[in-house]
């Protein structure tokens, strides 16, 4: 015991009393808010874009635009609102708000609808605006507004010279009397185009109803509806059933510990196969066999990266909690639900399961890298053992990303019972209540898995240790398997 | 009564089928410099392996201090690998503290060991270096440290002079016979003879996995034929006048001068070679009777060994 204490004891502080495991430890949140920053900002940035609408129908197409414009911003305010009433508890102010927003033009709405929602929020309504501006076309036609449109010759918009972005040109013609058509040197941004487009199309709806004898009361009643659904879960009583965040974030976080699984056992691995490489490397094994016995070595190494993976997941989780906890004291995230995440996470029905998954998982990916690492003096000798151990780990990575938004679907449940994505699976599967035989059996299989690849791999790490074996053994042992299949 | 601190008796390895080593016996005695010698690949890297537990023979018993050799036993003994490893990361302190706790001792006696040791290597000021940061010698020097820090019974040194420079070798020597004095037990693995010669007590000689000689070193050197090297002016030929006393042989020699070597047979000597050479008018420009050396043995029964296998 003496000797596995000390050697995880050694491994875990060759990297935790460095500068560089502290240096990434922190970087990687300080790199996500970066990153989240930088999304948030460039969402915010985007530029005051100015078109033009050539209307030659007569119609007034530019005002129905705008309309459309609005109507975008609309949906985004009552989204927003919706979020803090949800997050602070006044759901019921839900109606008030998307009545008060919807009653008046624009977002002129937004004063009355944040006194509906009853709660100080820090959003203002100019957030919302949309950032399509329209001008006066500086020419009648679509070739008069080409060197606009171009770059080549610019407005003047309060005393700044701007490009034209676009301009949208309305027509008589065509099987619904009327063409349209979008001209733009962008070709991603489709905020516009699809604004113009909802337009065109509302227009001929409402005039082709219209013929039909509805008259334009009725029609703007039509429009006016919006009517909504709960999502109720039967598992409670009536008075209580609607399902909100809370309830949708346990699921959530089901699948981001499946992932973060996968990612920890990933990087914590390969950091024992790059320590095993560089005590092979460096001929230290020998030296320690006569003092400790091979399991005791394998066994202290397992625990000192254990140990590092459970120093990330404490420092990252502790930086995630405070986060959470820091961002909802400001009122720009107000919305934020930092209470239900943290009870989520914390919960002991995912959290147990995630710590077993985690040991279990560990422990086979790891002996079998340590093993890889014992047959190797160098990196590049092991890539090429690594190549299908990776692709082995990918898998279970690839079927949570294709399944995120079902983790009820029956590939995932097959794929579950595959022992050695069990620990990544299963644990995507959690929430969703697997049947207790399922679970059971599938542990069974991955533990009775685990302790055969343990001792296989304990056996190839003893062989690699002392040099009765290397990679080229393991090649020429795939060839032979490979002639003898052929 | 001598206590038998080592003890491997029909000890056979096989990898792949070929034996490492087969039917091997090797007794070290407490108290014992025991040099175990042997051509490369002999098998010798491989016996201490197994003495050490770190491999398990096909064949054969292993004993140490009178029991299988476990990781509890291993306290008792310090081994320095052929293989040099060592923490390149860690400072040199650390490395000897790490190796000593691994080996029983509390950090206060370890970290001790460490500054005492370093010192005594003349390293006292490198303590807090990084062993990347030192030459080899250095990083020798402390992989030294650490295998006796713990102040073990049993030293085993698997090839412990490779890599030194002669001055650190001479100072690895003295630290081999001032723990042979202070009552320690020592097997050290070579196939430089000199070192042996001059160290060791017991010497064993391993080729192709298998014992060769196992004895005192007068007895190792009495396995050499004695020879007397003869230059001499006259005509003389030596095959006639020296004949009865052993094979004689001419040798290349200065210009004006005629070389002999006479390979002694048994029961003649230097003395009846010179009376010879006098009676019979030899007028003797050289006349060398050659000390036997451990290297002319160890090539002496190697080769002998390998005439037999064959």
């Amino acid at each position: 015991m003496r000797a596995i204490y000390l050697m995880a004891r050694r491994e875990y502080l060759s990297y935790v009393a460095t500068w560089g495991f502290w240096l990434s430890l922190l970087a990687m949140p300080f790199i996500m808010a970066v990153f989240i920053g930088i999304s948030i900002m460039a969402e915010n940035a985007q530029p005051t874009r100015y078109y033009a609408v050539l209307d030659e129908t007569g119609i007034g197409f530019a005002a129905l635009i705008d309309e459309e414009l609005n109507e975008g911003a609309k949906e985004e305010a009552i989204a927003a609102l919706r979020g803090v009433a949800e997050a602070s508890g006044r759901s019921d102010a839900i109606p008030a708000i998307e009545a008060a927003i919807n009653a008046e033009p624009g977002l002129e709405g937004f004063p009355e609808a944040v006194s509906a929602l009853g709660v100080p929020v820090d959003i203002s309504a100019a957030q919302f605006r949309s950032n399509y501006v329209r001008v006066d076309p500086p020419a009648g036609t679509i070739d008069g507004l080409r060197p606009y449109l171009l770059g080549e010759q610019t407005l003047r918009i309060d005393g700044e010279k701007h490009p034209l972005f676009a301009a949208v040109r309305f027509q008589p013609g065509g099987e619904y009397g009327i063409t349209a058509e979008y001209w733009s040197t962008n070709r991603t941004s489709g905020g516009l185009r699809t604004s113009a487009r909802d337009a065109l199309r509302n227009h001929v709806r409402s005039n082709a109803l219209a013929d039909a004898g509805i008259s334009e009361t009725v029609l703007g009643r039509i429009y006016a509806m919006s009517p909504g659904i709960t999502e109720n879960s039967p598992e409670r009583g009536r008075e209580s059933s609607e399902v909100n965040l809370a309830d949708r974030l346990p699921f959530i976080v089901g699948i981001a510990f499946s992932i973060g699984l996968w990612m920890m056992i990933f990087s914590v691995t390969n950091m024992l196969l790059t320590a095993m490489i560089e005590e092979k490397g460096n001929k230290i094994l020998e030296t320690l066999l006569a003092t400790a016995r091979y399991h005791e070595i394998l066994i202290g190494k397992l625990l000192g990266l254990a140990a590092v993976s459970a120093t990330f997941m404490l420092v990252w989780g502790g930086i995630g909690s405070g986060g959470l906890a820091g961002l909802q004291a400001l009122a720009v995230a107000a919305d934020l639900p930092a209470g239900d995440i943290l009870s989520a996470v914390f919960d002991p029905g995912l959290l147990i399961p995630a710590i077993g998954y985690f040991a279990v998982g560990y422990l086979m990916y790891g002996t079998v890298y340590l093993a890889i690492g014992s047959l190797c003096d160098t990196l590049q000798e092991a890539q090429s053992l690594m190549s299908p151990m990776i692709l082995v780990m990918m898998v279970p990575f690839v079927i949570i990303m294709a399944t995120l938004e079902n983790p009820d679907s029956l590939f995932l449940q097959y794929a579950s019972w595959v022992p050695i994505w069990t620990p990544f699976l299963m644990m995507a599967r959690l929430q969703t209540d697997p049947a207790l035989i399922e679970m059971i059996a599938t542990s069974v299989g991955m533990l009775l898995t685990a302790a055969a690849i343990i001792s296989l791999a304990s056996y190839v790490f003893r062989q690699g240790s002392m040099g009765r074996a290397n990679a080229s053994s393991i090649k020429r042992l795939l060839k032979f398997g490979k002639i003898r299949n052929a | 009564m001598t206590e038998t601190i080592l003890s491997l008796e029909g000890v056979t390895k096989r990898y792949s089928g070929q034996a490492a080593v087969s039917g091997f016996d090797l007794a070290v005695n407490r108290g014992q410099i025991t040099g175990f010698l042997g051509p490369n690949g002999a098998g010798k890297t491989t016996s201490l392996r197994i003495a050490l537990g770190i491999i398990k023979p096909d064949d054969g018993k292993v004993r140490l201090f009178g029991q299988y050799p476990k990781a509890a036993i291993l306290q008792r003994v310090g081994f320095l690998p052929e293989e040099r490893g060592i923490y390149k990361k860690m400072k040199a302190e650390d490395v000897i503290i790490f190796f000593g706790r691994m080996k029983g001792m509390t950090m206060t006696a370890a970290r001790k060991a460490a500054r005492d040791g370093l010192e005594r290597f003349g390293l006292g000021g490198e303590a807090r270096k990084k062993i990347k940061e030192m030459s080899k010698g250095m990083a020798q020097k402390v992989q030294i440290i650490a295998t006796l820090a713990h102040d073990p019974e049993f030293i085993i040194l698997d090839e412990p002079f490779s890599g030194l420079d002669p001055v650190n070798q001479k100072m690895l020597e003295e630290m081999i016979r001032d723990e042979a004095k202070r009552g320690k037990t020592i097997l050290f693995s070579t196939h430089v003879m000199e070192h042996a010669e001059r160290l060791c007590d017991q010497i064993v000689l391993i080729s192709k996995g298998r014992k060769v000689f196992d004895g005192g070193l007068p007895q190792a050197l009495s396995q050499v034929p004695r020879r007397v090297v003869i230059e001499t002016a006259s005509d003389h030929d030596l095959r006639q006048v020296l004949g009865a006393l052993g094979a004689v042989e001419a040798q290349t020699a200065p210009e004006g001068l005629k070389g002999w070597t006479i390979e002694l047979a048994a029961g003649s000597d230097a003395q009846d070679v010179l009376k010879a050479c006098v009676e019979g008018g030899v007028r003797l420009a050289r006349f060398e009777p050659m000390r036997a050396h451990l290297h002319d043995a160890f090539v002496e029964l190697v080769e002998t060994s390998n005439r037999e296998a064959v």
